[in-house]
């Protein structure tokens, strides 16, 4: 190494197209360019949470990303460390927060749905096999997954939910009324999610793959009454019981797994996920003609 | 480490972009690809342009500098397209560029984005004829009358033109994104893979491929591993790998069975227990793969590893190389901006000796394999005067002994990442794409390779 490139010549060629810019505008490109610091259901605010588990007071600062990284940043790092040391203790606290963390940027990242541009099979597939092994070591645990109690965890990520939705809708407030707990039996009362993802897999080409079991395993959790209060007004209309309400994640999951037998996806028996589809495609359909 | 030799060529301005300004998404380079003799370069971008250039030749006067590279010819690739089935756009970014050996005085190329490849024919015109019998000089159709006798038209020398035109298009064969493509030492075929599935082509047909690999489990919910990247043996026209998000390279015979589902070799290296974290799958995911020239090995980026593997040794590789490992700890973070997912490429130079592979701020790294050796260079207008000597850089970790010039990891910039680098197949000569800017450096000192 020590005699080659040393001594070097450079051309240096902007790839430019002079002046004529063609901004795609795309979500994607904000990604690329700056960090993330997205404000979604589940990043500020488990963010917040975790403060408030340290028992420092919850930063309220919009822009305290930065700080809030760093901490985040010597947290994480400090809890690593404690990985390497001691895979063993699982129950530590470093681990268990870095655990909570992953599987809610894992979640953000699986929601971030943008219209009109395929997600990258490779990362879903990564992000997908992140949230199962994330879920097979909860279950391992046995702790964090039992069903009867409330784990920290659920009333983590279901206080996320809570705590979002309170901006959504005057009307989705009325859900923070009721009682937190959620129910206790094995097996959610509010069998919405599960239900539908049932008859899914018969459809061809299509499957909610682990979006569907992603929701499986929050319904295991207990999660179901969350669902009900997300503001689905973009969905809503007279037609639509208010069960669907739950359904706007689905939307999402569809375009994990491109169709490869280009059927639209009209399955049989109402299902919520076909008709929050063509509502979705509607829009979609209605903005492409208002902009021609 | 070095000395500064004389070099007195002029630097090949293009117009300095500072570098606050705002980046057009659209010319973000996707791809750099030197041809097989190193003297076109080409580089695709996101808004699907291709520029193509051109090394000079070697000026007489001065035997011993070689020529410097430029614009040759610039055209539109891909254009964007939607899919109106799926209600998707279909992006017109060039994924790849492959050359094709050189057969005649024309030159060709396979570029593609996610769905479609297509197959571009470089030429040059400088002649054309004149002397028409029936036609003036402008093209205007003359009076009969005034046609008194008949003349052979000859060609004379003009003004070089570089044509540019698609001979074939290689469309609807790809469900899924298109990750690689390859053409194979027969010269007459090649393939594209997307996440699931590898198709082989006929160059010359474009109504039909074969497909030779299909990942695709019965029921999607079983999918846990996708194809990342795909390459033809260099010498063996049966031999072709691939690689996996899992890790994994398959090495497969076009022999053995038309669908080569089962692999002849699979390369994976155990994994070490102790350091599984949540991240473990997604850094191993291998990001590119590139066979040497010789054919033996085979050369592996995944996230934060270069790996050497040899053909013959299936357990595990046989170099490995740290190409960022301070970010070991910052896999978390690395995370969350999705940083972590992003895709590097790795290029051999000609004899096999050194490895080279980007990083972020706008570093590069180079490892030589004999000496194991290796530097970290950064492509930077501010660190890179004309004719300079480029610096070494060092990263620290932070908090640590820093020396001057050394920069810490807390300081790096993410959003500059060197995705994209190519070694020309004979020379000392390199392309580095940072962003929109394309850097080509080349070794004074040392331009033969060893």
């Amino acid at each position: 190494m020590d005699r080659t490139f040393l001594t070097l010549r450079i051309s240096v060629v902007p790839n430019s197209r002079g002046g004529t810019k063609r901004s795609r505008g795309h979500d994607g490109f904000v990604r690329h360019m700056k960090s993330v610091k997205g404000t979604s259901m589940l990043g500020r605010g488990v963010k917040r949470k975790w403060s408030s588990l340290e028992g420092s007071e919850a930063e309220q600062l919009p822009d305290a990303a930065a700080t809030e990284d760093k901490r985040l940043d010597a947290a994480l790092e400090d809890s690593e460390e404690e990985d390497r040391g001691d895979r063993r203790s699982r129950t530590d606290a470093g681990h268990l927060q870095q655990r909570q963390l992953v599987l809610s940027l894992c979640l953000k990242k699986l929601q971030h749905y943008q219209a009109g541009v395929e997600l990258s099979l490779r990362r879903s597939v990564l992000l997908i096999n992140t949230l199962r092994q994330i879920q097979e070591e909860m279950q391992s645990d046995g702790t964090d997954v039992q069903l009867g109690g409330v784990s920290r965890d659920a009333r983590l990520l279901r206080d996320d939910f809570r705590e979002d939705e309170s901006v959504t809708c005057p009307g989705c407030t009325e859900g923070d009324a009721e009682s937190p707990s959620p129910p206790p039996s094995p097996e959610p009362t509010n069998t919405t999610p599960t239900d539908l993802h049932k008859p899914l897999p018969n459809v061809v080409g299509h499957t909610f793959s682990d979006a569907g079991s992603a929701m499986g395993y929050l319904s295991d959790l207990a999660l179901d009454d969350i669902f009900e209060d997300i503001d689905t007004s973009m969905y809503e209309s007279s037609e639509l019981p208010s069960a669907w309400a739950a359904g706007s994640l689905w939307p999402v999951s569809v375009s994990f797994w491109p169709n490869d037998d280009d059927v639209k996806l009209c399955s049989s028996a109402g299902s919520l996920q076909s008709c929050l589809l063509d509502l979705n495609e509607l829009d979609h359909i209605m903005e492409i003609l208002v902009k021609s | 480490m070095g000395e500064d030799t004389d070099a007195t060529l002029t630097l090949n301005h293009h117009g300095f972009l500072p570098d606050h300004n705002y980046v057009t998404e659209a010319d973000i380079i996707s791809t750099v690809e030197f041809n097989h003799t190193g003297e076109l370069l080409a580089t695709g971008d996101k808004g699907g342009r291709v520029v193509i250039f051109q090394r000079e030749p070697e000026s007489k006067s001065e035997p011993f500098s070689q020529g410097e590279y430029n614009v040759y010819s610039t055209f539109q690739s891909h254009e964007p397209e939607f899919d109106y089935l799926k209600s998707l756009e279909i992006e017109e970014k060039i994924n790849k560029i492959r050359w094709l050996p050189q057969q005649n005085a024309a030159h060709f190329l396979l570029s593609t984005n996610d769905k479609t490849i297509k197959l571009w024919k470089v030429s040059e015109r400088d002649k054309r004829p004149e002397g028409y019998n029936l036609k003036d000089e402008e093209g205007r159709i003359k009076d009969i009358s005034t046609v008194t006798s008949l003349q052979v038209p000859v060609l004379k020398p003009m003004d070089l033109m570089v044509e540019v035109s698609p001979r074939r298009v290689f469309a609807n064969a790809h469900t899924y994104h298109i990750n690689s493509i390859s053409v194979n030492s027969d010269y007459e075929t090649y393939m594209s893979a997307d996440d699931l599935r590898i198709n082989l082509w006929h160059l010359d047909i474009t109504d039909r491929s074969f497909n030779i690999v299909d990942i695709k489990p019965a029921n999607m919910e079983d999918l846990t591993e996708v194809i990342t990247a795909a390459e033809f043996h260099p010498l063996h026209c049966n031999l072709f790998v691939y690689s996996s998000s899992k890790g994994t390279l398959r090495l497969c015979d076009m022999r053995e069975a038309a669908l080569c589902d089962k692999h002849s070799k699979l390369f994976e290296e155990p994994e070490d227990p102790s350091a599984r974290s949540f991240f473990s799958e997604i850094i191993s995911s291998v990001s590119d793969v590139k066979f040497s020239h010789s054919g033996r090995y085979l050369l592996t980026r995944d996230y934060l590893t270069a790996k050497v593997w040899d053909l013959n040794m299936e357990s595990k590789p046989l170099e490995t190389y740290q190409v960022h490992d301070y970010l070991r700890s910052k896999l978390c973070s690395l995370y969350e901006n999705d940083c972590i997912f992003d895709k590097f490429e790795c290029a051999w130079n000609g004899s096999d000796s050194v490895i080279m592979t980007g990083a972020y701020n706008n570093f590069f790294r180079m490892f030589d394999r004999n000496t194991k050796r290796d530097v970290t260079l950064e492509a930077s207008r501010e660190s890179s005067k004309p004719r300079a000597v480029l610096k070494p850089r060092r990263v620290c970790a932070a908090g640590g002994k820093r020396r001057k010039d050394d920069i810490s990891v807390d300081s790096l910039d993410f959003t500059k990442k060197i995705l994209h680098t190519a070694w020309h197949p004979n020379e000392n000569i390199i392309a580095i794409a940072a962003t929109n800017n394309l850097y080509i450096f080349q070794d004074k000192l040392n331009s033969e390779m060893h």
